[in-house]
């Protein structure tokens, strides 16, 4: 992409005529790897800033000093600005004896109950014990689905291996009911029977949808969870952007003014399905400044990842 | 849909061409800058609206063009043209035929709506009068039986699947075979979602493809999709033969511009839309009814066809 570059003289300083082509080439090149246009944009016009007014010695000089301009404002992005460390918490919160508290949210189908899954079961590999709220109590087959997945995974953690104790159990009332009514008894039911960590499942929603979006937000309001993950698939185009906008939106709305129960973190799935169109991860994180939490790499329970920055980078720059 | 969207937007960069007092270089090239933003915000893919972007340039010789309302005209029609070929692969869908088995195999990404869109369209023929069925050969997805059945059930849709067959070609097969004997017309097979990297899933579809000889294949597309569905519709289309497209989640904010690949990707139109969750949230898609609206937008109709 850099051949873009080979256009210049060296040796003079770098104006704004100098650099806008240079800038729009960037922005389709951002576009193509699914970066938002409006993030693409903005990324841009700030790179843009940096760069005029800068004196260009030799061709390698400007191709370097925007990569390493670009390299730099992106992996920076990417980094999250605060340390969040899960299995510290959950100890935490065990260790005030209370069960730590996750809820699962975003639009239809991106994953989040086969994600939810995953942590699960890196929760149990941690030796933590699971509770899941089955609170899509909407989509055919929502519960049976958590309930598959808690057979399986109790299946590969057996009591036998953790001192007789069933790691994950599903907390559910069916179908029809309200959720944030079922997540609050399963919180209860944690309490009493020792579960380290509740994990919420909620249903999908369009952002636009008011009544579900407000039902939602009570869900969030009545049970503080203490980690709120918005799910987003890396297929996601410029949607990225309106999604997390108005589910933080929704959430900060209903929340009371100084508990800020807005979005924590992203958990990025179906990162396996996207090849080096990778920008869906800096629309995200543009957009919140929260981190990607998560990375989703597949359908089975250990594709689950962190987010490798530089790796992110290294495709979008490709 | 997005084009009908656009639509507003792009008449009004039209029309500033009638404002304007010389028709130059300069003058197309700021109209296809803002066409082209509003496409590209839409997610339509960036190498169909680069191409759109040079077709245009390409038809537009302005040497040689005489006066402005000429070179009016043709900016005008160019650009629709260009528009229409965007949803409109010129090919027809496939029409199921009455009193004889029709079957029809749904596939697509994880999560696109494949499950959904098969009890919308099962619904959506059995209203019409057709025997209609459902067989479930997605035996990977947790619980996705249960979504099958449940769904069927509330709609007193008739469906096969298993809970102890793991393999989902057999299902397919035994499934399409019983409902065959059974005399249904219009003989539905959901699938698991799959993705273009996995070897594997891709193989699975087309055994499925290869023993239940599916009268027209299905490729289903959620609206929010970005850059990425082109390459996973060409993959797609590669490895079965795809006839037609659905386009799901389009009643929320998202304008289906990246599902709009898949159409030039599998040379195939779409057929219907999904707008809700709900099974009768499904709406008949016709190219040429939805494009002869949209040119009416304008004041430019009938252009098209000069
Ligand atoms: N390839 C891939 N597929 C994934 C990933 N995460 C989830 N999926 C698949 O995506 C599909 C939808 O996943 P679900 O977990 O049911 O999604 P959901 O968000 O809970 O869906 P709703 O509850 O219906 O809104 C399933 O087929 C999953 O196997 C991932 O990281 N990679
Ligand atoms: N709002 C809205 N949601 C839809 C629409 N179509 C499907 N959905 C939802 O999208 C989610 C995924 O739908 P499924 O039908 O399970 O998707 P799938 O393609 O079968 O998923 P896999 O089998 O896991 O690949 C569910 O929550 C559906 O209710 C639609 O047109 N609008
Ligand atoms: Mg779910
Ligand atoms: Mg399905």
């Amino acid at each position: 992409m850099f051949s873009m570059f080979r256009g210049l003289v060296g040796g003079k300083t770098l104006t704004e005529a100098d650099v806008e082509p240079v800038l729009e080439k960037l922005k389709d090149h951002l576009i193509g790897k699914n970066v938002a246009a409006e993030i693409a944009n903005k990324l841009c016009q700030s790179i843009g800033k940096k760069l005029e007014g800068k004196i260009i010695g030799t061709f390698e000089g400007v191709s370097s000093t925007v990569r390493s301009t670009l390299t730099e404002a992106l992996v920076q992005l990417l980094t999250p600005k605060r340390r969040l460390d899960i299995l510290r918490d959950v100890v935490e919160a065990k260790s005030s004896g209370r069960p730590y508290t996750i809820a699962f949210c975003g639009v239809n189908g991106v994953g989040k109950s086969t994600n939810l899954a995953k942590i699960t079961f890196w929760l149990i590999e941690n030796n933590f014990r699971v509770l899941i709220a089955a609170c899509d109590t909407f989509r055919a087959g929502a519960v049976e689905q958590l309930r598959t997945h808690m057979h399986h995974l109790n299946a590969l953690h057996p009591p036998e291996k953790h001192g007789g104790s069933t790691m994950v159990q599903l907390f559910e009332q069916g179908y029809g009911k309200d959720a944030a009514e079922i997540a609050r008894h399963a919180i209860e039911y944690s309490r009493k029977n020792n579960f380290d960590v509740v994990l919420i499942d909620t249903a999908g929603r369009m952002q636009d949808n008011e009544p579900l979006m407000r039902a939602l937000a009570k869900l969030i309001m009545v049970n503080e969870p203490d980690l709120t993950l918005f799910v987003g698939e890396a297929l996601v185009g410029n949607e990225a952007v309106d999604q997390l906008v108005k589910f933080n939106r929704a959430l900060a709305n209903q929340s009371a003014a100084q508990s800020h129960q807005v979005i924590d973190g992203i958990l990025l799935t179906k990162f396996d399905t996207i090849d080096d169109k990778v920008g869906a991860a800096i629309s995200m994180t543009y957009i919140t400044g929260q981190p990607i939490v998560f990375v989703g790499t597949g359908q089975t329970y250990t594709d689950l990842r962190k987010l490798d920055a530089k790796a992110v980078v290294h495709a979008l720059m490709k | 849909m997005v084009l009908a969207d656009l639509g507003r937007k792009i008449t009004s960069a039209l029309k500033s061409l009638n404002n304007a007092t010389i028709i130059n270089e300069d003058v197309l090239n700021d109209l296809l800058k803002e066409i082209c933003a509003a496409l590209l915000e839409s997610d339509v893919n960036i190498r169909l609206v680069k191409q759109l972007r040079e077709n245009v340039r390409a038809a537009i010789d302005f040497d040689e063009m005489a006066g402005g309302l000429n070179k009016r005209r043709m900016i005008q029609t160019t650009v629709f043209k260009e528009l229409v070929k965007l949803v409109d692969p010129g090919t027809k869908p496939y029409v199921p035929v009455k009193g004889r088995h029709n079957v029809i195999m749904f596939v697509g990404l994880q999560g696109s709506g494949k499950t959904t869109t098969c009890t919308k369209l099962a619904y959506y023929y059995m209203r019409k009068g057709w025997k209609t069925c459902l067989v479930c050969a997605d035996t990977f997805r947790a619980g996705a039986f249960d979504q099958v059945k449940q769904n069927c059930t509330k709609a007193r849709i008739p469906f096969y699947g298993s809970y102890t067959e793991v393999d989902p070609v057999v299902i397919a097969m035994d499934g399409v075979e019983q409902f065959k004997k059974e005399g249904f017309e219009i003989i539905i097979i959901d699938t698991s979602g799959r993705h273009k990297q996995e070897d594997s899933l891709f193989e699975e579809m087309l055994q499925i493809s290869n023993v239940c000889k599916p009268e027209n294949i299905i490729f289903v597309m959620d609206a929010s999709i970005g850059q990425a569905c082109e390459s996973q519709a060409r993959a797609f289309k590669e490895k079965v033969d795809v006839g037609s497209v659905i386009i799901t989640k389009l009643d929320g904010h998202a304008k289906g511009g990246g599902a709009l690949s898949a159409v030039a990707a599998t040379q195939s139109p779409i057929i219907f839309i999904g707008t809700g969750e709900h099974i009768d949230n499904f709406e008949e898609f016709k190219t040429k009814p939805f494009i002869s609206k949209l040119l009416g937008m304008g004041d430019i109709e009938g252009l098209i066809e000069k």
